[in-house]
C-alpha cells in the first residue's frame, strides 16, 4: 500500500532529504512522432501514439463520462465510467488507460458501452447514498449528471434489510474541508491531488472492496495551502467546503469572473454571489497562471471581505475618537489638509491591494500638488538600474514557463507560501520533468525535496561570480533552461542592492549561455498584488527617505503593513487612510475614506508576471463605500486640482499613456534591456555578509497576510487548527 | 294625527329638544363644529374610554345608534376608538349593551383594548429580522 | 482628447478585439489568422497570364465601390440611453465549473452586461436590482455574431478570450509504476 521508490524511502529515512545530483544531461526535445489514425465514432482523428482513448476522444469533441481520470492528475483507472466498446476487441476497455492503436475504432455510444457504463452506476449507486437533498454539492454534481444521463431507470437495489447501506464514518480533516465519507466512491482524485500537486501524501486507502475507506489513517489535518482544491476535485460530495456548507445552491448564485489579488500571481477566478454578497469563490482556467488551482487564502478569505469593514466616512473628532461623518464633511476635511500642506510634505503611501487606477489617480493627485513623494509599501533598491528597467523586477520566466525547466534555484523565496500556484508549477516540473531545485535560506519545507545550499548571502556572491565550488554551481552552468527566481522580500535588507546585483548577474551570465535565446531566467518575485502596477506606474519603493523628512500629510491607499506608524510621524501630521478594511491603517488615520475591495469594483491589477488583468464588480461595495478611483477624483475636484478624467474608459486611456502593458489585458510583455540592468548593478556587486530569511516559514505564517484575510475568521481558524495539528503526535 | 304633527311642530319641538341636549346654542354649535350633525337620544351608556353610546329610535334604523367620541379626543376620533364589547350594539349585531349583558365572558386575561395606531407615532413599523451582511469596523475609543 | 484615443485604439492588436473605449484581453481570433488556411488559392489561368498593368486596369472595370452600411439600431430600439452609452458588454466564453468535470454547455460565447447594484428585499428577502439588463445574457455560436449585434446596438463591447489552450501531452497509465521516475506513485 505505502510504496515508495527505493530511492525515496533512503531519502525519507536520512535527515537531509537531499535531492540527488548527479548531473544529469538535458533530454532534447524528441523529433515529434508521427500520427496516426483511429476512429472514434466513425470520427477520423489523428493522434500521436501513447495518446489515451478518452483524450483522442476529446479531439473530435467526443467526451467519455468519467469520475477517476483528470486530465491535471495521473491516470488510475479505477472507476470503470470510462468504459467504452473497441471494435474486435471482446470487452470493453477503460478509455482513460488504454492508449490508441493504429486503426482502432472506438464507439462511444454504442449498447455495449451504454449497457458497461448503466452497470458501473448502478454499482456505484448501490453504496453512494441518497443525499442529494441536502448535499452541498447537489446540482454540480458528477455522480447526479452523469447518472441522469448514463444510469438505469430504476433500482434494484433490495438489500436494504439485509445488509444496508454501506456507511463509513466522516474524518476531520481540517477547518476548511467538511467530509461525509459515505458519499465517497473512491475515484482517489483527492489522494492523487494530495500526493501529486499538494506534495503532501497524507491521504490514502484502507480497506478493500466494501470495506474501503479514503482517509488519512490517522487523524490529521491536511495540511497543506492547497488543500481547498481537492473539494472542486471531488466528483460526489464526500469533500465539501465548511465554510460555504449549507449556504447556497448553485443554481442560486450568480458568477462573476474575476481575478484573485491575496497573492501576486493575479489566479483567476469566479466569485459566486447571491443578494450582494460574496458567497464563494472558485478557480477559473487560465493554462498561463494558475491552471485549475487556487490557493486557500484566495479560495476561503473571502468570508473576510464581510467583516471590519469601512462603510462610512469617519473623522476624528476632538475627543481624538473616529466618528462616522458624511462624505461631504471628510472630503472637505481632506481636500483642506491636502490644500494647507507644504507641497514637499505630502506623502502617499500605497498599500497591497491598491488597483492600478486608483494608484495613478492618486499619483497624478499628489504630483499636481506638487509632492513627488508617492510610495509603496514594500521596498526595492533603486541603485543601479532600479526600477527603471521592468525586467529587473518581474517574473520574466514567466509561470507557464517554470514547469520547462531543468533547473530552479530559489533565492530567499518561499514560493510554498508566497505564490503558492508558481509553487505548484515547480512541483508538477519536479515530477513530470525531473526538475531539480536548489533553495538559498532556511530550511523550509517547499513540498518537494530540494538541495539546500545554505542561508548565507555569499553563496550567492561566489555563484554569481562563478567561483563556488558547489555542485549546484555545475547543475546551473550545465541547465538547458535554468530559472532563477529571488524573492522580494531579500530587498529590503541593506544588502538589497548587492543581493539583487548579483542576482542579474548570476541569471544573465546563464542566459547568455543557452541555446535557446528567447528562454529568460531572471526572476523577482514580488510579495503584493499592486507592487508590480506601482513600480510601472512610477511609485517609488520604501517610505523610509520620505518619512525621515516628516511629512504634514500622509495619504494611505489601503496601506496596512505597518511600514507607516503614528511614532514616525510628527505630532500634527494628518493622515488620510482610504481603504476597505479596518486594520492599522485605518486605526491611525484623522480621516478614513471607505473605498471598495477588489471584488466590488472593476479594476486593474498586474501580476508578478507582468500580465495586466481586471477584476469585475461582483457585488456593490457595503454601505457608503464607493470606487477608488472615484474617491481620488472627486477630492481632486474640492482641492481645486481637477483630474482630467471623468469615467473609468478615461482612467484606462491614462494608464495606457503611461504603460500600454497596464492595458493590455490577459496578455503579458516580453522583457528585455537585462544586459543594461546588468551593466549598471555591476558597480553595486559589494561583499555581503548577512543571512538570507523568509518571512513565511511554516503553514500556519501563509493564511493571515493582508487586510482581507486578518479580518476572515475562517482564516483564524485555519491557523489554529494547524498550530493544534503540531501538538498532535501525528 | 294630533295637529301639531301637521303643522310639523313636533321638528320644532325635537330641535329645542337636541338643543337642550346638547348644551344649548354654545355647546350645540360645539357639537355641530365637532361631529356634523346634531342629534337628541337618550344616553345608553359610556364606556371606560369616555364615549358616550346613545340610542333614538326616531331616527331610521341604521341611524338610530351612535357614539360621541371622548371629548379629550376633539377631532381625532376614529371608529377605532370604539371598544369591542360597543362594537356589537353599535353595529346590531345585539340589542344589550354590554353592561346589561350577563352572558358577556369577563376575564381578567382579557387584553385591554386598543385603537388602531396607524398614521400616528405609535404606530407598528416592520423591521428586518436578519443580521446584515456586512460587519462595520468599529474604531477604537481614544482612553 | 481624440489623441487618447487615437493612441488607446493602436494599442489594441487588431481592431477586432473591442470597440472603443473599452478593452479587450485577446489578441485575435483564431478564424480570421490566414497563416491557418492550408490550400493555395485558384488562380483563373487568365489572371495567371495577364500583366500587372491588365491586370490593375481590369480589377479597376470589375470593381464595384462598397459604402459601409452602419446599422445603429438605437435610436428605434426604445432603450434609454443611459443603458447604451453607459454600459459595457462583455463577450466570452463561459468558464468551466470547477467543480464539475462537464464541458457540454460552454462551448458558446456569451454577452452579459456590467454588473450593477442589487439589493435585498426587506419585505420578502428577495433580491431586488434597479437594472433591466442584468437578466440579459445572450448565447451566441461565434464572438463575431455578438460583436455585431452590440455594434448594431451601440453598446460598447470588449472581448474576454480565456487561455484555456494547454499543450497536448498523452497521459500514460504506466508512468505510475517507472521505477526510476517521480512519477511512481507512493499512495494508493
Amino acid at each position: 500500500m505505502l510504496r515508495q521508490p527505493l530511492t525515496r524511502a533512503l531519502k525519507l529515512s536520512s535527515p537531509a532529504r537531499a535531492a540527488p545530483l548527479a548531473a544529469r544531461t538535458f533530454a532534447a526535445q524528441p523529433p515529434a512522432p508521427e500520427k496516426f489514425e483511429v476512429f472514434i465514432d466513425d470520427k477520423p482523428v489523428q493522434v500521436e501514439p501513447g495518446t489515451t482513448i478518452l483524450q483522442a476522444a476529446a479531439l473530435v469533441g467526443v467526451e467519455i463520462p468519467r469520475f477517476c481520470y483528470h486530465e491535471r492528475l495521473a491516470v488510475a483507472g479505477n472507476c470503470r465510467m470510462c468504459l467504452v466498446e473497441i471494435e474486435k476487441s471482446p470487452k470493453p476497455a477503460a478509455a482513460c488507460a488504454m492508449p490508441v492503436m493504429k486503426g482502432m475504432r472506438v464507439k462511444t455510444n454504442s449498447d455495449l458501452t451504454k449497457k458497461a457504463r448503466e452497470g458501473v452506476m448502478e454499482f456505484l449507486l448501490v453504496n453512494h447514498p441518497l443525499d442529494c437533498p441536502i448535499c452541498d454539492q447537489g446540482g454540480e454534481c458528477d455522480l447526479q449528471d452523469q447518472s441522469m444521463a448514463f444510469g438505469s431507470d430504476r433500482s434494484r437495489f433490495t438489500d436494504i434489510h439485509f445488509s444496508g447501506k454501506r456507511a463509513v464514518e466522516d474524518k476531520d480533516v481540517g477547518p476548511l474541508i467538511k467530509t461525509i465519507m459515505t458519499r465517497c466512491i473512491h475515484c482517489t482524485r483527492c489522494i492523487r491531488f494530495a500526493s501529486e500537486v499538494a506534495g503532501v501524501d497524507d491521504f490514502g486507502t484502507t480497506g478493500r472492496g466494501t470495506d474501503m475507506q479514503v482517509g488519512t489513517y490517522v487523524e490529521k489535518m491536511f495540511l497543506s495551502e492547497l488543500s481547498g482544491n481537492i473539494i472542486d476535485l471531488c466528483p460526489v460530495g464526500a469533500l465539501t467546503s465548511k465554510p460555504y456548507s449549507f449556504a447556497a445552491r448553485p443554481w442560486e448564485t450568480r458568477r462573476i469572473d474575476s481575478v484573485d489579488v491575496l497573492d501576486p500571481l493575479g489566479s483567476n477566478i469566479v466569485v459566486a454571489t447571491r443578494t450582494n454578497e460574496v458567497l464563494r469563490i472558485l478557480p477559473r482556467t487560465n493554462e498561463e497562471i494558475n491552471e485549475e488551482w487556487l490557493s486557500d487564502k484566495s479560495r476561503f478569505a473571502c468570508d473576510g471581505l464581510k467583516r471590519q469593514r469601512l462603510v462610512t466616512p469617519m473623522m476624528k473628532d476632538s475627543r481624538g475618537n473616529l466618528t462616522p461623518v458624511e462624505w461631504e464633511d471628510a472630503m472637505v476635511a481632506a481636500a483642506r489638509a491636502l490644500q494647507d500642506c507644504p507641497p514637499g510634505k505630502l506623502l502617499a503611501v500605497a498599500g497591497d491591494l491598491a488597483d492600478a487606477e486608483s494608484l495613478v489617480a492618486l499619483k497624478d493627485l499628489v504630483n499636481r500638488l506638487g509632492s513627488e513623494n508617492t510610495c509603496t509599501e514594500q521596498y526595492f533598491p533603486l541603485e543601479g538600474a532600479g526600477i527603471d528597467l521592468r525586467s529587473s523586477y518581474l517574473c520574466n520566466t514567466k509561470i507557464a514557463n517554470v514547469e520547462e525547466s531543468d533547473f530552479v534555484l530559489l533565492i530567499g523565496a518561499n514560493t510554498r507560501f508566497e505564490a503558492p500556484l508558481l509553487n505548484a508549477r515547480i512541483r508538477k516540473a519536479y515530477i513530470h520533468k525531473d526538475t531539480d531545485v536548489a533553495f538559498i535560506g532556511p530550511k523550509v519545507d517547499l513540498t518537494y525535496d530540494y538541495t539546500h545550499v545554505g542561508d548565507s548571502a555569499s553563496i550567492l556572491k561566489d555563484l554569481a561570480s562563478g567561483t563556488s565550488s558547489h555542485e549546484v554551481m555545475k547543475r546551473l552552468e550545465s541547465a538547458k533552461r535554468p530559472v532563477v527566481i529571488l524573492g522580494a522580500d531579500q530587498l529590503k535588507t541593506p544588502e538589497g542592492a548587492a543581493i539583487l546585483a548579483y542576482t542579474q548577474e548570476l541569471a544573465l551570465r546563464l542566459q547568455d549561455k543557452l541555446e535557446d535565446k528567447s528562454w529568460k531566467v531572471l526572476n523577482v518575485l514580488q510579495r503584493t498584488a499592486s507592487q508590480v502596477a506601482a513600480l510601472d506606474i512610477g511609485y517609488k519603493p520604501g517610505v523610509g527617505p520620505v518619512l525621515q523628512d516628516g511629512p504634514k500629510v500622509v495619504y494611505l491607499l489601503g496601506a496596512d503593513s505597518g511600514v507607516v506608524s503614528r511614532d514616525q510621524l510628527p505630532k500634527d501630521a494628518v493622515v488620510i487612510y482610504q481603504g476597505h478594511h479596518g486594520d492599522v491603517g485605518a486605526a491611525m488615520a484623522d480621516i478614513v475614506l471607505p473605498g471598495a475591495a477588489y471584488t466590488e469594483k472593476r479594476a486593474t491589477y498586474v501580476n508578478a508576471e507582468g500580465r495586466a488583468q481586471q477584476t469585475l464588480a461582483a457585488v456593490s461595495p457595503p454601505g457608503k463605500a464607493r470606487d477608488d478611483w472615484k474617491i481620488i477624483r472627486a477630492l481632486s475636484e474640492i482641492v481645486g486640482e481637477r483630474l482630467p478624467y471623468d469615467s473609468l474608459d478615461e482612467v484606462r486611456d491614462r494608464l495606457s499613456q503611461i504603460s500600454p502593458a497596464l492595458v493590455t489585458y490577459g496578455n503579458v510583455e516580453d522583457n528585455n534591456y537585462f544586459a543594461q540592468a546588468r551593466a549598471l548593478a555591476q558597480s553595486l556587486q559589494k561583499p555581503v555578509s548577512g543571512k538570507v530569511d523568509v518571512q513565511l516559514k511554516q503553514l500556519e505564517d501563509f493564511f493571515m497576510t493582508d487586510t482581507i484575510s486578518r479580518a476572515s475568521p475562517t482564516m483564524a481558524k485555519c491557523v489554529q487548527a494547524v498550530l493544534k495539528q503540531k501538538q498532535s503526535k501525528y | 294625527m294630533s295637529l301639531g304633527k301637521i303643522l310639523a311642530l313636533d321638528k320644532l319641538t325635537n330641535f329645542f329638544n337636541a338643543l337642550r341636549q346638547n348644551g344649548g346654542i354654545k355647546g350645540s354649535l360645539y357639537k355641530l363644529y365637532r361631529q356634523d350633525e346634531l342629534k337628541d337620544g337618550k344616553l345608553v351608556g359610556e364606556d371606560k374610554y369616555g364615549n358616550k353610546y346613545y340610542e333614538n329610535a326616531r331616527y331610521f334604523y341604521g341611524r338610530n345608534r351612535w357614539v360621541e367620541y371622548n371629548d379629550k379626543v376633539y377631532l381625532n376620533y376614529d371608529g377605532s376608538q370604539v371598544p369591542a364589547e360597543w362594537f356589537g350594539w353599535l353595529h346590531y349585531k345585539t340589542d344589550l349593551p354590554p353592561h346589561q349583558d350577563p352572558s358577556r365572558p369577563k376575564y381578567k386575561w382579557m387584553a385591554d383594548f386598543t385603537e388602531n395606531m396607524s398614521g400616528t407615532t405609535g404606530q407598528y413599523v416592520p423591521y428586518s429580522t436578519t443580521r446584515s451582511k456586512v460587519e462595520p469596523w468599529v474604531p477604537k475609543k481614544a482612553a | 482628447m481624440f489623441q487618447v484615443i487615437s493612441r488607446a485604439a493602436s494599442l489594441s492588436k487588431t481592431p477586432l478585439s473591442r470597440s472603443l473605449p473599452a478593452f479587450s484581453t485577446s489578441v485575435r481570433l483564431d478564424s480570421r489568422d490566414p497563416s491557418r488556411l492550408r490550400e493555395a488559392p485558384m488562380i483563373d489561368s487568365e489572371v495567371a497570364i495577364s500583366t500587372p498593368d491588365e491586370l490593375r486596369q481590369r480589377n479597376l472595370l470589375e470593381s464595384t465601390i462598397k459604402v459601409p452600411v452602419k446599422v445603429d439600431l438605437s435610436p428605434v430600439s426604445g432603450v434609454p440611453a443611459e443603458h447604451i452609452c453607459s454600459r459595457r458588454v462583455r463577450i466570452y466564453q463561459p468558464p468551466k465549473n470547477a467543480m464539475q468535470s462537464g464541458t457540454n454547455n460552454i462551448q458558446h460565447w456569451e454577452m452579459e452586461f456590467d454588473n450593477r447594484q442589487r439589493w435585498e428585499n426587506p419585505l420578502m428577502g428577495w433580491t431586488s436590482t434597479g437594472d433591466p439588463l442584468s437578466n440579459m445574457k445572450v448565447q451566441f455560436k461565434c464572438p463575431e455574431e455578438a460583436i455585431e449585434l452590440c455594434e448594431k446596438n451601440g453598446w460598447n463591447w470588449y472581448l474576454d478570450v480565456p487561455k484555456v489552450k494547454k499543450q497536448f501531452k498523452p497521459k500514460n497509465y504506466g508512468v505510475n509504476f517507472s521505477w526510476n521516475r517521480r512519477t511512481r506513485v507512493s499512495t494508493k
